[in-house]
Parts: structure tokens; sequence; C-alpha cells
């Protein structure tokens, strides 16, 4: 039982990054009702993208350790802004208006593009980590309260987490383009004949999800050390498709919600496995689906979805 | 919802077949290997040429393995030929890339002896690819000899089937005695890959010997390749008050495990099998690695005259000294075969597969090497340190039997 507290912990620094990512697909399915497969695979990009300017400047003493960090996440940010907006705008816009099914399709092709173009592009043979010492010794630092252990960079992920995610409800609750950015969610039609510029909406939509993305991306690679590949972001693009749907797909505080059930789910049947004979760790990704299913039996919707607030 | 499922699927598909890995399986089963004579004679020597076929991963994910393989076995090629061959006879290499997968290893192993004839053939480094190919290769008649595939089971497809390297049955065996005797570590924590049978065929190895040695195994977690986040498993492990953690599983994992047991606050030795030879390891494992330990073939820094003759000749010949330990294996697997071709009676693949079986103390870069009756090279292992520096050679383990009680 005294574990408790720790896996809590554990799970909710793995559900804020599934929330991260999980906000870029119900963003986009929000404005677009498009599920934005390559969604992952641009949070994958923004890890290789902090993986390159990491290497740029560890060995040389010009930039600070801390200003690196913050370099890295600005670039994987904008750089995953900027892959979004084109992905929109090469891939999707031309096929608006065409069966939605063809935009899926579209949306899988660009996935796989992305996962094996890279490839061509990234380093992969080995693959590739962030190296530790990017974080600096005061991040690496680790502490103990009431039995739970932490390192300062977790409480640095968690922290700037919660800023973005702010960031993005005041944007999207608080500002003009926020409330054409719910119009369009709610009617794309009539929102476009009230003259709101829907083009720009959507390429917005994709810009701030991308970076999202970005950041989780940059931040997973950063604290876990996890050797990348191009393949990177399958596992945590599916968990977080699965936290959007859980949360209600277009609704943004469900996006969060469901990326913390996820994360704890996963923590919690690891902690279970304490008390059984048998092995339950490999049951985690399965507890994520049972919950899945669960909640849609009896809130089809999802946790928060209702048809008419979209985004 | 029952099409976007579908189409998950595809996607999750497609990746794992992109994503090709190093799989091997164990297990503490006792090796039989079948008194099957092949079901063909194989190939003979022509003409002033023999040839002889290499399957190896020249792309995808096994390429820093693959390239090393081949460049090691071209090296040993060389100095054979430059020596003046066989009674004048050269060899001429056929090679073939198996990308990383294991039915190109297969056709690959086909083309080489219904097409080209090859005599004998030297691949692969992965026992996953082997382990077709090796059957093929049985099939026809024709030798084969592995330089990396440690999983238990790939010299008991038949007589026509050899490896140059230690089993996973040894590899986890010694893993254990030097925990027990070296370490003196007596309750251990295990971590296994579930997902790729290396890793669990290693863990029961290891976990039957230490507990033979005397130790208790006082947990076992499991994760799955491409997991990111083990601090769960971890945080686990830590209640159980372990003094020791071993890995069986890849670098991949076990740098990231490495690096996140600090911030659990698991600081206890960590130890693993060859699936950690990587120096990517040391990047993705940061200090949580340093002062861990790892059974592997062999290393460049060993003080051998051996080892330093070949590190130096592998150098001048590439330009760059073997990037992982399946550049020394491999040169070693092609010595075999070489020395074999010069005991052989006939010079056909019947005559080569007697000779290979005849094996006794051969010099390897990798140690002395003799085939057991089972096909197996019976050698000693080496545990390797990490340090910042990279891996130092830190003991041997002479070889022996393990039989699980």
């Amino acid at each position: 039982m005294d574990q408790l507290p720790q896996q809590l912990v554990n799970g909710i620094q793995l559900g804020a990054i599934y929330a991260l990512i999980a906000l870029g697909y119900t963003m986009v399915y929000g404005v677009l009702r498009l599920i934005n497969f390559a969604h992952g695979d641009v949070y994958m990009v923004g890890a290789y993208i902090a993986y390159y300017v990491s290497m740029q400047w560890i060995d040389r003493d010009v930039v600070h350790p801390y200003m690196l960090l913050a370099i890295m996440l600005i670039s994987a940010m904008v750089g995953c802004a900027l892959l979004g907006m084109l992905i929109e705008r090469l891939a999707y816009r031309p096929l608006r208006h065409f069966s939605r099914m063809s935009v899926l399709i579209t949306a899988i092709g660009v996935s796989l593009l992305l996962e094996y173009g890279g490839l061509l592009i990234f380093k992969t043979a080995p693959p590739p980590s962030i190296a530790e010492d990017v974080r600096g010794p005061f991040l690496q630092e680790r502490f103990e309260v009431a039995g739970i252990f932490m390192d300062r960079g977790q409480i640095v992920v968690l922290v700037v987490t919660l800023v973005l995610m702010v960031l993005l409800w005041h944007f999207v609750t608080r500002t003009q383009t926020g409330r054409a950015m719910r119009a369009v969610a709610q009617d794309f039609d009539t929102a476009a004949l009230m003259g709101v510029d829907v083009n720009k909406i959507v390429t917005i939509t994709f810009l701030i999800g991308s970076a999202l993305a970005g950041a989780g991306g940059m931040m997973n690679a950063t604290a876990l050390g996890t050797p990348l590949t191009t393949f990177y972001g399958l596992l945590p693009g599916v968990k977080a498709f699965i936290a959007a749907v859980l949360g209600g797909i277009g609704n943004i505080p469900g996006a969060v919600a469901g990326g913390l059930i996820m994360g704890v789910a996963e923590a919690m049947v690891i902690w279970a496995d304490l008390f059984v004979e048998f092995d339950l760790t490999g049951y985690k990704d399965a507890a994520a689906f049972v919950i899945l299913i669960t909640i849609l039996i009896f809130r089809p919707g999802g946790l928060f979805g209702s048809p008419m607030e979209k985004v | 919802m029952r099409q976007l499922g579908t189409v998950w699927g595809l996607a999750a598909l497609l990746a794992l077949a992109g994503a090709g890995c190093k799989t091997s399986t164990g297990g503490g089963d006792t090796v039989i290997r079948p008194d099957v004579d092949p079901a063909a004679t194989g190939n003979a020597v022509e003409g002033d040429v023999i040839k002889i076929g290499v399957i190896a991963s020249l792309n995808g994910d096994l390429k820093p393995w693959g390239e090393d393989s081949v460049r090691g076995i071209k090296l040993a090629v060389e100095e054979f030929n430059a020596a003046g061959g066989l009674d004048g006879k050269m060899v001429e290499l056929l090679i073939e890339d198996t990308a990383s997968r294991a039915e190109q290893g297969k056709s690959a192993t086909e083309k080489l002896i219904a097409k080209d004839k090859v005599v004998a053939i030297i691949g692969e480094i992965a026992s996953g690819i082997t382990q077709p190919s090796a059957m093929v290769a049985q099939q026809y008649g024709v030798p084969i000899i592995s330089p990396g595939a440690t999983r238990v089971d790939i010299t008991q497809i038949g007589k026509a089937v050899f490896r140059a390297c230690f089993t996973d049955n040894f590899q986890g065996a010694a893993m254990a005695k030097f925990a027990y005797e070296k370490l003196s570590l007596r309750r251990i924590a295990i971590l296994t890959d579930k997902a790729q049978p290396y890793s669990t065929g290693l863990s029961d190895v290891f976990r039957a010997a230490f507990t033979q040695f005397g130790g208790e195994i006082v947990d076992e977690q499991f994760y799955e390749k491409g997991t990111l986040d083990f601090k769960p498993q971890l945080t686990n492990l830590r209640t159980k008050n372990p003094d020791g953690l071993f890995c069986s599983g890849y670098f991949n994992e076990v740098g990231p495990i490495a690096r996140q047991r600090l911030v659990i606050g698991l600081d206890v030795p960590m130890i693993g099998g060859d699936g950690w030879d990587s120096r990517e390891l040391l990047q993705s494992g940061g200090r949580g690695i340093i002062g861990s330990y790892f059974s592997n073939h062999y290393s460049s820094l060993e003080d051998r005259e051996i080892v330093q003759r070949f590190v130096a000749n592998f150098t001048d010949m590439w330009g760059a000294a073997p990037a992982t330990a399946m550049g020394a294996v491999s040169y070693d697997a092609a010595g075999v075969l070489l020395d074999a071709l010069r005991r052989a009676e006939t010079l056909d693949s019947p005559g080569i597969i007697k000779a290979i079986q005849d094996t006794k103390d051969f010099p390897g870069v990798s140690g002395s090497i003799t085939i057991g009756d089972d096909g197996n090279a019976e050698k000693a292992i080496l545990v390797l340190e990490v340090t910042e520096e990279g891996f130092v050679p830190f003991d041997r383990i002479d070889f022996f039997v393990f039989e699980e009680k």
C-alpha cells in the first residue's frame, strides 16, 4: 500500500504527456472532424528536433544548460508547428470537400510517409537518445517527499505542461481567434458564412496542436532517455488518441482528463501486480482499453463529450 | 469505430514489420542435437574458386552489427587469400543483404545455395534471421556457421548448423555465477522484455542458475519493447529491497531503465547480457548505467595479442576499429570455416561439415573455440564493466556446462 502515492505520481507524469498529445487530436477533430493519424509522428519529429539541437550545443559552453533546454523546447515546438501547418496545407486542404474516408486514408499515408521517409533523414541505427547531461546537475537532483521519489526535472516537465494547457485554455476561451475556433468547431459552414476565415482557423488549429505534440516529444525524450526511431510516436500516439476519445473527442478538458486517466491507470495496473501471483504488467495496455470500453458503454460521447460543445 | 480500429491495427502492423529485431530465444532446456544428416549433399568446389556465401543485415535495424559482421568476414578471407589460399584455390565471397528481416534471410540463403552454388554459408548475426536460413541450409546439406545467433535451439536444427558464439544458456548461467561469486549479490530482481524471446529466455536461465548457486530472485517485472516509462515497474522492484538488478533486454530499453532507476531510488548494481552491446547505451543510460556489468563475446580493449593484431588489421582495412563485437565474432566464424577448408578431406559441403565439427582449440579473437557435439562453440565469456570511457574488460568466465536441476 505504501507504494500507492509513488505510483500515482508516476501515473500523473505519464498521463500529462498523453494529455499534451491528446489535445492535438481533439482540437483537429473538433474543427475538421478528422482523426489526424500523423499526429503521433509529429510528436516523433519533435523529439528528433530536440535531439539534433542538443547535439549541436551540448559539448560547447556557448549556451547555458537551462538555456539549451529552452532552445530545444522552442525549436521542437516551432518545427512541429510548421510541419503540422505544412501537412494540413499539402495533404488535407486539397481533400477537404471529398469524402471523410479519403482524408482519413490520406492521414494514414502522411503517417507512413513520416515514419518511413524519416528513415532517410533521421539517424536511426543505432537509435540515438538525448543525453542525460542536457538536463544539467540541478534538474537531475533527486529528492524525497513522504516516500515519493522525484527529480527536479520532472517537476519542470509538469509545470511546463500545465502552463501550456492554461495558455491554450486562455486562448480558446478568452481571445477573438479562440472564439472563432469554437465557432468553426460548432458549425464549419455557418462560421464561414458569418465571415470567419476558416482556412486561417484550421491552420492555427494545426499549428497549436502540433506545437503541443512537439513539446511533449521534446520533454518525454529528454526526461526518459528513450532511444529515438521514426516509430517513436506510434505507441504514445495510439494512447493519446484513446485518451482523446475517452475524454470525449473534440473536448479540450476531456483530452486532459483522458490523458491523466490513461497514465494513472497504467501505473495502477503495475502497482496491483504486487498483490497477485501472476504477472499483471503485461495487461497495462489492456487495462486502458477496458477503461475506454467501460466509459464508452455508459457515455458514448466520452467523459466530457456532448455534441454541442466541441473545442 | 470498427473501421478506425482496423486502420490503427494496420498502421501498427506495418510499423512492427518495419521494426525488425535482433530476436533470439533461449531457455533452460537441455540442448539435444538431432542426429539428422542433411537430406542432400550440398555443393562441391569447382575449378579454382571456393565460393562462400554470406548473409548479413546490411540495412534495417541491425545495420551497425551487420556492417561490422561483413567487414570482419572480408578481413578473414583477404588474409586467407593473401596467404596463398588453399593450394592456389582462392575464396570468393558472395554477400547477400537480409535487410534485418527473417524472410529475406531465407530467400537469400536459397539463392546462394541453389543459384550461386556456394559450398558453405556464414551468417546471420541475429537468431531470428539465422533460424529460417539455417533450416534451408540444413535441407540442402550446406554448412552454415552463425557468428552471433545465441538462441539455444539454432544448432538443434541439424548437423549442418554451427555457431561461433556462446549460447544464451551459457550466458545466463555465467552471469548468475559472476553475480553470485564476484559481486557477492544474494537478492536479485529481474526486469524482462516480454516481447523479446531473447530476453525471456535469458531471464529464465539466469533465474534457474542464480537460485541454484544459492541466491534468491526477489521479483521479476516485465515490460515490452518500446516502453517509454519504466518507473512503475522500478517502483515495484524497489519494495523488494534487491541488492542487484538483472536486465536481460536490449540496450534500447536498458538505457532508459538505468536512467529512470536513479529517479526512483533503486541504487543497486545492474547486470545484463550481450543485448547491451552498443555505445548508445552510455548516452541513453547516463549516470545510471555507469558501474554496471554485462557479458559479451569480446572487447577491442582486451590486451591479448590476437585481439590487438585483429583490431590493428581491421582498422588498416576499414579505417575504423570494429564498432560492435560482431566484427570479431564474424572474423572468428569465417576463421573456423577457413580452417575447416584446410582440413577437409573432400572439398564439398559434407567434407566441410565434418571438418567444422572436428574444430578443436581454434585460436579465435573472441577466445579459443572448440565445436562441441551440439554444434556450439565452447569458449569463455567476457564480462565488461560500463565506465564513462566505455566498456572495459572486467572478468573472464571459463566455459562450463550448466544443467538445470
